[in-house]
């Protein structure tokens, strides 16, 4: 009897298998309405970095451009292209380049993998490069968002230093030279340059250590790094209550009064809910006009139109445009002209004059300027439109240091020619 | 904004009085927390820093002074210097530019770097472009075999030549 029992328990425990097995994975059941998406985003790992409702700004495409979200999609294809070519890739300075023509000659789709990791790269670059320039001009590192920009600008130079030290990977004339400069470079800093320089290469000069130690900085410390940060950036903007947007039009039908979180728990008299935390730096009470709409279905699918363009982009690229390489490191040969990539250009121009006020000083001063911006500049009017006449002096102060920086590649770019001097493109 | 202050928990009577101590041991414990975190992080930089290096030696013969007729002016690339004999004196000046580290070339006026345009005389003495300082010169000797040795470890006044 009790056997039976069993039996049939195991048995409906087989039948039932299937259901269960899903239903542990996926506690709700495909949702049908708006409460019950809300509640599945809520429940699901990689859907509860949304907010359930996300304010109608945040949306529009002429406000943000996508670029964040472009960055960090550019930032995943990255990753999985990076991976796939570390299976043939070897950090030896007698293999590197070798290896480079097997993944060009012998391996199925090598190439592709390796124009779609160099064009992401480039992209990504640029799109992080835009993506501040959108942040600035909309004064969207207002209060409260200063520290996430603050993070930004360590996710810029997190950037950079990733294609810095992927492109000595391939072991070629431009990746020797740039790698001979560059290092030179961070020797010029005060005090410890000498040192920063001998631990980058980990020998006197670029060799084999040097290889080694970008290659560990390129596919490990690097991407670890922007991970992290990546990570606190988007729990910022969450916490700093969704992304900038105007203010609203005062309304006067609504009563709504803000009040810092300390008090709302101090104050006996009332009662709050946990979302009171959870909402950001102010709870509200009261009637809050509500210009938002459910984050999914519309910000998904926001997010996945993006994310398709990204791709279907760099595939495009990739098929039609292949990543150079260049000719084996010749250690006793610099070409001539010896040019870094062009995002490093103005930087090359600048060093041109003088290595330290080029390369160090006028560096650290701009990104000095960049990480107190939102300290600086705490006039908080004009936040959440592009251009607020309200900001006419930070952006224009902005705008021409952007400007100076792309005269400077272009300069360097098509002005220079053999040992650097000054030639015309015509 | 002033900073709000806490919500203020009601502390039992005897958890008061234990305040300070367990304040003190708190402080040191975060102190020395703290300290082992430091510590450790630079670790890995002390790590990370090599004992000992694979590159070249500083010091390398470089033939018999024959094999440098009067008149030379030759870069050793690989060993980044250039050997110069005028009459009996010889020479070597490095070609590492003082600049960003680039190799100079040999050019009928002296030296000229093709990264970022630094030009130099004959001597190495800066004639143009951002470099810093001239190429400095190494010590030359002769071994007791008659080999010519130069030892980059050594830099010379510019003008100091080893008469052969
Ligand atoms: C790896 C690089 C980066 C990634 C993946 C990234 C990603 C994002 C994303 C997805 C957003 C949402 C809004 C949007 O798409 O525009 C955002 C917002 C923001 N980002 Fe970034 N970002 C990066 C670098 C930067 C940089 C370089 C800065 C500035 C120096 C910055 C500052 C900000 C700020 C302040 C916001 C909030 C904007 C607002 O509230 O309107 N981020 N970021
Ligand atoms: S490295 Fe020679 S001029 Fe810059």
């Amino acid at each position: 009897m009790s056997q039976a029992t069993k039996e049939a328990g195991l048995w409906t425990a087989v039948k039932e298998l299937p259901g269960n097995f899903w239903s542990s994975i996926f506690r709700n059941p495909l949702p049908s309405s708006d409460l019950e998406r809300a509640s599945t985003s809520f429940t699901n790992f990689f859907l509860h970095i949304h907010p359930v409702k996300v304010h109608r700004n945040t949306l529009r495409p002429i406000y943000t451009l996508g670029l964040g979200l472009i960055s960090f999609f550019l930032f995943l294809i990255l990753m999985v292209t990076g991976i796939l070519l570390m299976f043939y890739y070897v950090p030896s300075t007698t293999q590197a380049y070798d290896r480079m023509l097997d993944l060009r000659g012998s391996v199925a789709f090598g190439t592709f993998l390796r124009n779609m990791h160099r064009w992401s790269a480039h992209g990504m670059v640029a799109v992080v490069f835009l993506h501040m320039c959108r942040v600035f001009l909309t004064g969207a590192y207002k209060k409260p968002r200063e520290f996430n920009w603050v993070l930004g600008v360590g996710l810029l130079l997190v950037t950079l230093f990733l294609s810095f030290t992927g492109y000595l990977l391939p072991w070629d004339q431009l990746a020797f030279w740039a790698i001979t400069v560059g290092t030179s470079i961070a020797g010029y800093a005060p005090l410890v340059g000498q040192q920063i320089k001998f631990l980058l290469l980990g020998d006197a000069t670029v060799g084999q250590e040097a290889l080694l130690r970008f290659y560990v900085l390129h596919v490990a410390v690097l991407p670890a790094t922007l991970m992290l940060l990546i990570g606190v950036h988007f729990w910022r903007i969450r916490k700093d209550g969704g992304l900038s947007r105007p203010e609203e039009p005062a309304n006067l039908a609504v009563r709504v009064t803000a009040v810092p979180v300390e008090k709302a728990v101090e104050e006996k008299k009332r009662t709050y809910g946990l979302v009171g935390f959870v909402r950001g730096p102010f709870t509200k009470i009261g009637n809050i006009p509500d210009n938002s709409v459910y984050s999914w279905p519309n910000l998904l699918m926001a997010e996945l139109f993006v994310f398709v363009l990204t791709v279907a982009a760099i595939l495009t690229l990739s098929l039609l445009f292949h990543a150079p390489l260049e000719e084996p490191v010749n250690v006793m040969h610099p070409p001539n002209p010896a040019k870094a990539p062009w995002y490093f250009l103005g930087l090359q121009e600048m060093v041109s004059y003088s290595a330290f006020w080029g390369g160090i000083g006028i560096p650290t001063v701009f990104v000095l300027l960049l990480l107190l911006a939102p300290y600086l500049d705490r006039n908080p009017r004009g936040v959440g439109r592009w251009f607020a006449r309200e900001r006419l002096l930070a952006n224009t102060i902005f705008i021409t240091l952007v400007v100076v920086k792309v005269i400077f590649i272009v300069i360097g770019a098509f002005f220079r020619g053999p040992n650097w001097s000054f030639v015309s493109p015509w | 904004m002033p900073v709000a202050q806490r919500p203020r928990m009601t502390a039992a009577p005897s958890e008061q009085e234990d305040m300070p101590r367990r304040r003190l041991l708190s402080w040191f414990t975060s102190v020395g927390l703290f300290g082992s975190a430091v510590l450790s992080a630079f670790s890995n930089f002390v790590f990370i820093k090599p004992r000992a290096t694979y590159g070249q030696p500083a010091r390398f013969a470089i033939g018999k002074p024959e094999e440098f007729p009067p008149g030379t002016r030759i870069s050793l690339d690989a060993r980044r210097v250039c050997i110069v004999r005028e009459g009996g004196k010889m020479a070597a000046i490095s070609t590492t530019c003082t600049h960003l580290g680039c190799i100079v070339g040999v050019s009928d006026t002296g030296f000229a770097c093709p990264c970022h345009g630094s030009r130099f005389d004959q001597d190495g003495n800066i004639t143009g472009g951002p470099a810093p300082k001239p190429l400095p010169w190494y010590k030359v000797s002769l071994k007791p075999n008659g080999d010519l040795e130069v030892d980059k470890g050594v830099e010379v006044m510019p003008g100091t030549y080893y008469n052969v």
